[in-house]
């Protein structure tokens, strides 16, 4: 299919992100769908979004946010599994429970995680697992995500190990359970709960009260959510409440059967003969986004362009970023910021072109770690049923007049 | 005198009270997603609509009827939704098909 007619067919209608009615005969990753229009209402402490829900609330980030290594926080991306809400929280009536195989049980206020442990800082990028997803052909179960199910925020918060250590673990101790305060229509429905075994947990881990020096917005988790730098965020329960510490691992829906890849080298598989074996999708390949320009952004041949993205992998830090402008042939490298956010955040990066003739001009960016992962071309992702982990070169194509 | 203290005073609480932006809660708009128009469609919002959006649906794509049936089975499975019986299944899983499907059985 023609890239042109493409975008047509994904336009959108009446403020709500429809999905475009293309069909691609032979099972090849594409480009993901990135120039749906935000919506023109906007959600409660948020800048107008993308909005694929209202109930739960499903709002993406335009490519237009990705241009600077932290994400303001009214443009940040939001995702609940859960339609009900808490509409409001007192913040003086909130409080942690701990409870499980733990020496002491405990309840702690907002108030005491703010006051009586020791506050820490970590920069790190939150992504949907799913982000990209209509990358993938055939459609993947799963929101039809473009390009900005992802954000970067400096978190502000407590170390989940401190916690811990508060209630004591029980040698008998294995698996910890977060819950939040986002609840499903039927009472009998189980809540949206994640787990983690104990040999995941470590420092950078935090419950963050805070983002970019803000309370959090309610629709990213107000007052408190599980920080897990490096890893996709099914895990990042929002306005939690609850750990729980099990002895084994509990049955859960969200961590049998969501956010699970093939357990294999290539973690692929076909719609024909689906992997057997799976495991969570865990820590975020290496992934690069152009911010500006976008893609139809018309621009003058001689006068400098300056392109910029934001690059990030699951905590090895990147490495370098490279763009090309013909297709990948030949690749030159961006201009990285100076780090100082942080192995888990964001390293903006700029590079300057100054188109020379007229036409159409495709900008590729690919992102390269310190372990030397890189990213891959698009068409050379292979599929996998829920549409997890896409990290394809991104390009973008503007018209040069 | 008495003015220039009250605005001190209000500049110091404003400033002071980094964490007091006034709290009200929040309320969601409501956002309209239209259903497409077709046999079943009143059965299939009665039984959907009534826990999440239209838009949590339609924005799962253009599927195939196995990728609806099975969506809908867990949607009974998983949360409960009430479809009750094998016609309402099959009820709700045709208008999927018919009105949001990618015309593969599988």
């Amino acid at each position: 299919m023609q890239r042109r007619d493409f975008f047509k067919k994904a336009l959108t209608v009446a403020g709500t992100a429809a999905i475009g009615s293309y069909t691609v005969e032979a099972a090849q990753t594409q480009h993901p769908v990135d120039n749906r229009k935000v919506s023109d209402v906007a959600f409660p402490q948020k800048r107008p979004l993308i909005v694929y829900s209202d109930r739960p609330p499903l709002l993406e980030s335009p490519r237009e946010v990705f241009t600077s290594a932290l994400t303001p926080n009214d443009l940040f991306f939001v995702r609940w599994h859960m339609p009900i809400i808490p509409s409001y929280i007192n913040p003086r009536d909130f409080y942690i429970h701990i409870n499980g195989e733990v020496d002491k049980e405990l309840k702690i206020s907002l108030e005491d995680l703010k006051t009586k442990f020791e506050a820490v800082e970590i920069t790190a990028v939150l992504q949907c697992g799913g982000n990209n997803r209509t990358a993938f052909v055939p459609t993947t179960s799963g929101i039809q995500w473009g390009v900005g199910a992802m954000g970067c925020a400096k978190w502000k918060g407590v170390r989940l190990s401190d916690v811990l250590k508060k209630a004591g673990l029980k040698s008998s101790a294995a698996w910890l359970g977060f819950n939040g305060k986002d609840k499903a229509v039927y009472n009998k429905t189980a809540n949206f709960v994640r787990e983690l075994d104990l040999s995941q947990i470590n420092d950078d881990i935090i419950l963050a009260y805070e983002m970019n020096g803000e309370d959090l917005p309610y629709l990213n988790g107000y007052p408190l959510r599980l920080v897990i730098p490096g890893v996709y965020s099914d895990s990042w329960i929002k306005m939690i409440s609850h750990i729980t510490v099990t002895k084994e691992k509990q049955k859960l829906h969200f961590m049998d059967h969501a956010y699970r890849i093939p357990d294999n080298e290539c973690e692929c598989e076909t719609p024909q003969n689906l992997a057997v074996k799976t495991k969570p999708i865990e820590e975020m390949n290496v992934n690069a986004l152009i911010g500006y320009p976008t893609t139809g952004t018309k621009v003058k041949t001689n006068a400098e362009l300056i392109v910029r993205g934001v690059a990030f992998d699951g905590g090895h830090g990147i490495q370098k970023v490279e763009l090309s402008t013909d297709g990948g042939t030949t690749w030159n490298e961006a201009k990285l910021d100076d780090g100082s956010q942080g192995k888990y955040a964001y390293r903006a990066f700029t590079y300057n072109i100054t188109p020379q003739s007229v036409g159409t001009l495709s900008i590729l960016c690919k992102a390269t770690n310190t372990k030397g992962e890189v990213q891959p071309f698009t068409r050379e992702i292979k599929w996998n049923h829920g549409g997890y982990k896409y990290n394809g070169i991104d390009t973008v194509t503007v018209e040069v007049v | 005198m008495r003015l220039l203290y009250k605005i001190v005073l209000t500049s110091f609480l404003l400033s002071s009270a980094l964490f007091a932006t006034p709290n009200t809660g929040i309320k969601v708009p409501y956002i309209s997603f239209p259903m497409k128009e077709g046999k079943g469609m009143y059965a299939t919002k009665g039984r959907c609509n009534m826990c999440h959006s239209w838009g949590y649906t339609l924005n799962q794509g253009l599927q195939s009827k196995k990728f609806w049936k099975e969506k809908v089975i867990k949607m009974i499975k998983v949360f409960n939704a009430p479809i009750n019986n094998a016609k309402d299944i099959e009820t709700v899983t045709n208008y999927l098909f018919e009105n949001y499907g990618n015309g593969k059985l599988e």
